[in-house]
Formats: structure tokens, sequence, C-alpha cells
């Protein structure tokens, strides 16, 4: 049987603010500086008390994590991105993410119980806000990690608007 | 909804419900009071006890005079309080079931106690529970609170009741008592460090002195031990599920079931979103199952939904028609997965095994690889059942899930209850050409989910769950052979 290979369902309209990309790459970046600072700092002291195999053991690992931690990072920028999506259909919201593990999920409007905001101080600093949906069941939830200020305010008001909730719960 | 006419109705706990507070009194304060005890010796045993009685009898006492419920205008208030008061009022509409329970305390004293389920919306759950009644306030207040009166008067029906027979069978076929010894082994590891010279190995070792070498002595104590775990799973299920019995008022299903510890629940029939009906290889033998209700908006409580512990097969369908009108006949046949799904539960099972075998044979230990072969083989002969078992189908009202060997699930579930579909594909699913397809159903009643489905045929579920919302998600080109999927499935 000919099977259409992972994708019997279309991919949502719309993507994230391009700007996540950049918020993503920081927080890798800063992760991976850490880790490297972290290494360096292991190295230079086991290399000063003559623990020379620990030093090369400890700084290849440091090393190998801060690549993958880059690694993940350009992963995230590529294809995470492009998979994460979302679409405000007439009866429900729509959400795809994932790239190795995909997910879709669907939620329908009138099982839609909070739409919450958050704007933390990375998301700040790149003017973007992430929504998250809850709905009764707390796996069914979902969440959407960056849009613009005004993307935002347009989903919660349009999906507000369509759960027949009041403004601002 | 009409607004139904509730009597008022009001009342304090039974005046015996001061032993019970003092003794939940007296329960909290006994770890500090042994505490002081150890670090100050046993002279002020007298002492510390008089202070107990005298500062735990009388504030049981207050607390008794100042707990009071009220059942009028609509609404249930709650007052308690010995330092700060509080009146918790509760609309009687919000109010999903009445659970009357009589711990083995309440029984010596004649007395029950009641606990009322309120919707939790949001996230405040609070607990909202009558310590220690009479029987025939709790008969009164579930009335009320249920406005049960007309119903009462009909008499609710019994749809099913568990006799000792069948509840000992179902204890022996559960095999739930599997999980207990493996439990007491890892506890019993566990201790071998912490406790003071070598105990369980000491321990061991006499056990092992003990054990006979025989033939007949081995097989004496092989089938000892066998009789002994099976007794105890059928004493288990004797002393859980004593004298089950299943109720139906047609607005409300009533279950109560209990040896020492008599349990009722009740559960409001608007709020049932389908069943699962389960079994175990043993209980396939003795062709019997157990019933679950699937009921939204309740707090999750394990067992608190069981419609029967056990309940020959047979008559499965017809308790589910009781309760579902719609439900569709648990041994009708499914639509079974695409063989790619078998292919990825052996691959699955055999991994572990394959690696014990390797690790079994680099030791260059005979008896081990034999082990390990034989696990291998038990872990082909699951997966197989496991596939076997694999299935979906929607006839157009419920939809069908089935999976599992050792603890098999068979679901029959209302679209309308779902709250978010969820479609998961792994790369290996990808290859292969399946994907998972999970319906979450929300508070307390979890997510079910049909594991390696083919692609076409979670494309041909999702168009009939909710053909409005989910068919223009669906990839086109996919839609031409969905037709054929989907008049495929409606033909089984």
């Amino acid at each position: 049987m000919p099977a259409p290979q992972g994708a019997i369902l279309r991919p949502p309209a719309q993507a994230l603010a391009p700007r996540v990309r950049a918020m993503w790459a920081t927080t890798s970046l800063l992760a991976s500086v850490g880790a490297t600072a972290a290494t360096v700092a292991t190295v230079l002291v086991l290399a000063s008390s003559d623990e020379s195999t620990a030093a090369w053991i400890a700084g290849c690992t440091g090393a190998l994590l801060s690549l993958a931690m880059l690694a993940s990072a350009a992963l995230r920028v590529t294809v995470e991105y492009r998979n994460y999506r979302y679409e405000v259909t007439e009866l429900g919201l729509y959400v795809s993410s994932g790239w190795l593990w995909r997910r879709w999920q669907i939620v329908p409007h009138s099982r839609v119980q909070t739409v919450d905001t958050r704007a933390g101080p990375l998301h700040r600093l790149f003017g973007l806000v992430a929504v998250q949906v809850a709905t009764a069941s707390a796996a069914g939830s979902t969440a959407i990690p960056g849009l613009s200020v005004p993307a935002a305010a347009e989903l919660v008001e349009e999906l507000a608007r369509r759960a027949e909730l009041d403004e601002g719960t | 909804m009409e607004p139904r006419e509730h009597p008022t109705l009001e009342g304090r706990l039974h005046p015996l419900a001061v032993l019970v507070i003092a003794r939940r009194f007296i329960g909290a304060s006994l770890i500090p009071l042994a505490a002081l005890l150890v670090s100050l010796g046993t002279r002020v045993l007298v002492p510390l006890l008089l202070a107990v009685v005298l500062l735990g009898v009388p504030l049981a006492v207050l607390s008794w005079w100042r707990f009071r419920y009220r059942v009028g205008a609509g609404r249930l208030e709650l007052r308690s309080g010995v330092l700060s008061r509080s009146v918790r009022t509760i609309p009687l509409d919000r109010i999903r079931g009445v659970d009357v329970s009589e711990p083995f305390v309440h029984r010596l004293l004649g007395l029950v106690k009641v606990e009322v389920e309120a919707a939790a919306g949001g996230g405040s759950k609070a607990e909202l529970s009558l310590a220690a009644v009479s029987r025939a306030q709790a008969n009164a207040l579930r009335a009320v609170l249920l406005g049960a009166g007309a119903a009462a008067a009909r008499g609710p029906a019994v749809l099913h009741r568990a006799g000792p027979q069948l509840l000992a069978l179902g204890g022996v076929t559960s095999l739930r008592y599997l999980v207990a010894p493996l439990a007491i082994v890892g506890v019993g590891l566990n201790l071998a460090d912490d406790l003071p010279g070598g105990f369980v190995e000491r321990a061991g070792d006499a056990a092992i002195d003990l054990l006979p070498t025989d033939a007949l002595g081995i097989a004496v104590l092989a089938a000892g031990t066998i009789v002994l775990v099976l007794a105890i799973g059928a004493a288990g299920s004797l002393l859980v599920d004593w004298n089950f019995t299943l109720t139906d008022d047609r607005e409300r299903l009533t279950a109560s079931r209990g040896l020492l510890t008599r349990r009722i629940v009740t559960i409001d029939r608007n709020r049932i979103r389908g069943a699962d009906v389960g079994d175990t290889p043993l209980r396939r033998i003795f062709r019997l199952v157990s019933i679950t209700a699937i009921v939204a908006g309740l707090r999750g409580r394990t067992g608190g939904t069981t419609l029967a512990p056990v309940l020959p097969a047979d008559e499965t369908h017809g308790l589910l028609q009781v309760v579902d009108p719609a439900a569709p006949d648990p041994v009708a046949p499914l639509a079974r997965h695409p063989r790619a799904a078998r292919r990825r539960r052996l691959q699955r099972a055999i991994a572990l095994p394959a690696l014990a075998v390797l690790a079994a044979a680099a030791l260059r230990s005979p008896w081990g690889v034999a082990g390990a072969v034989v696990l291998a083989g038990l872990a082909v002969v699951l997966a197989l059942d496991r596939y076997r078992q694999l299935g979906h189908g929607f006839d157009g009202s419920r939809l069908v899930l089935r999976s599992g060997s050792l603890r098999r699930r068979w679901s029959e579930l209302d679209p309308a209850g779902v709250v978010a579909f969820e479609l998961r594909s792994s790369p290996a699913q990808r290859r292969s050409g399946l994907c998972t397809l999970v319906v979450h159903l929300g508070q307390g009643a979890g997510s079910r989910r049909a594991l390696d489905a083919g692609e076409l045929q979670a494309a041909g579920l999702l168009a009939g769950l909710h053909p409005r919302l989910l068919e223009p998600l669906l990839e086109r080109s996919s839609s031409p052979q969905l037709e054929r999927a989907s008049s495929s499935i409606a033909a089984e």
C-alpha cells in the first residue's frame, strides 16, 4: 500500500515569529558559553594540580557537550522552527511541532479553558510572547512558544472570541 | 435546565464524631509525642497523656460543635473552624457526586463518612467532607444534594452484583499479585544494605538451609507457594470488592463494595464518556473481564469508577449497553493495524533480551544464555500477542480502541467527550507508514490511543471522529485513498 509517509495532516498556515530563532540561538549560545567556561575552569584547576589525564577527560567531555549544544541550537533554529506552526481554524486551534518525534495537536475551540500569555526576560528582549492554551486535560493542552506581541494579542483575542471566553481570563 | 426544588436540610455531625475527630487530632500529634518521649524518657508519659486528653478532647468537642452543614436556597454551606472560622458555599448544580464510605472505625461506631465531589472549575479543588454522620443523615444528604427524591421512590435497579466465588476467581485471575512479590524483593534488597549485622543475608542463608533438596520436597514447596499466592490474590479481591453491587436509578450509578471499609461511589450518568473493558491472559481463559467507566470531571481517584471488578465476558455487552446505549459489542471485530506494527512490536520486545543473550555469551555462562534465550522467547510471544490485540474501529457514534496483552484494554468512547486530538509520529513510525493517534479526554479520564495505526487508518479515523474540524486539516494527497480507507472501515 502506498503510504503518504508521515504527512496525513497538512502543515498549519502560520509560522512562529522569525525572531524566535534569534531567541533560541541566544539561549543555546548562553548555555554553550556557560558550559565552555565551566570546562575551561575545571581543566585549569585539574592541570594546575598535575592531574593531566583527568584534565584531558574533562576537557574533551566539556568540549563535546558545548558542541552538542551548538548543534542542537542549529537544528532548533532551522528544522524545529520550520516544523513549529499554528493555525486558528473555524472550529479549533491546530499546532504542529517536533522534528524527529513530530506532533500535531488539534483543540476544538469549545474545549479551551484558559489562554495564558507569558513573556520572560529573554522573550521581552526579543519582543516575543509565549501563548499557552489549556484544556481540561493537562496532556491535551498546547503551547505556542514565540509570537510577536501583536500576533499574540490577535491570537488570544481570536481564541477568546471563538471560545466565548471573557477577555482577560 | 429547569430549577429543581430542594428542601432545606440542616445539621451537625453525629455526636460520636467527636471520637473520630479526636482520633485525628491525637493521630496527628503522635509523632511529636513519640519524639518527646524518646528525648525525655518515660517519666513524662503520664503528664503527656494528660495534656493530650485535656487539650485534644475539648478541641475535638469544640470542633464538632462549630461544624454545621446546611442545604437550602440551591446551595450547600459548610461552617467550620475553631480558631479561624470558615464558611464554604457550593452551588448544588456544581455537585457531581456524593461518596459515602465506611472506614473501619466508623463501622464500629455505626457511622459513615460523606465526601462531596464538586466540579473542579479552574484549579481550586477544595475537599468537602463530613467526617462522621449517621447513616440516616448520609442518606438524607445524598437525596437532597443529588435531588434524587423522585428517583429513589422508583427504586434503583441492581445492574450487577459480584458473589464471593466470582470475586475469588477474579482475584486469582487478575495477576495483580504478581507485581507484589517483585516489590517485596525490591524492598528486601534495599533493606539488605541498611539493616545491621547482615540480617537479610543471614535470613536468606537460613532460608536456603531449610529448602528441601529432593524432588518431592521441591514439588511440595512449589505447589505450596502457588496455592499461597493464589489464596492471597483471592483474599485481596474479596477484601476490597466484597459484595460489589452496582445499582442504577436512571440518573446515577451507585457502586458499593468492601468488607472492612465499605465504599459507596456515585457516578452521574451524564458525565460518563465511555467505558474500559480490561482483562489478563488468565482472565481470557476463564472468559472474565473488568469494566471501568470513563468519567469526566471527577478528580483522579483510582478505582473510583469501577462498574464491575469481575464479570463473565458474555454479560459485558449487556452491562455496557445499560450504561451507554450506543456501546458496541466488545467481541465485534476491529480494524487490524498494518503488518509493520507487528515488526515494531517485535523489534521493541527483542532488543533487551538480545542484549542479555550477548552479555551472557560474553561472560561464557551457559545457564545465563539459556535463561536469556527463554526470556527472548517469552518476549516474542508477548510481542506477537500485543500486535494481535491492537485494533480500532468507529461506527459513526463510538470510537473503539484495543491494546495490551498482559493487561489488555478495550475502550469505547464518545468522540464528543474528546478535549484534544493528537497525532504523533516517530522517525521509525514514518519509515513504516505508521503513526499514533491520541485522544485526550480531560480531567480524571486520561487519554486513549491507537498505537501504530496505519497512516491512512489514522486519517480515516480523524475524518470520521470530527469531520467538520478535522477533515479540512487532512493532506489533500491522502484524500482519494482516504475514501477507500474509510469505506472499508465502515464495512467492518
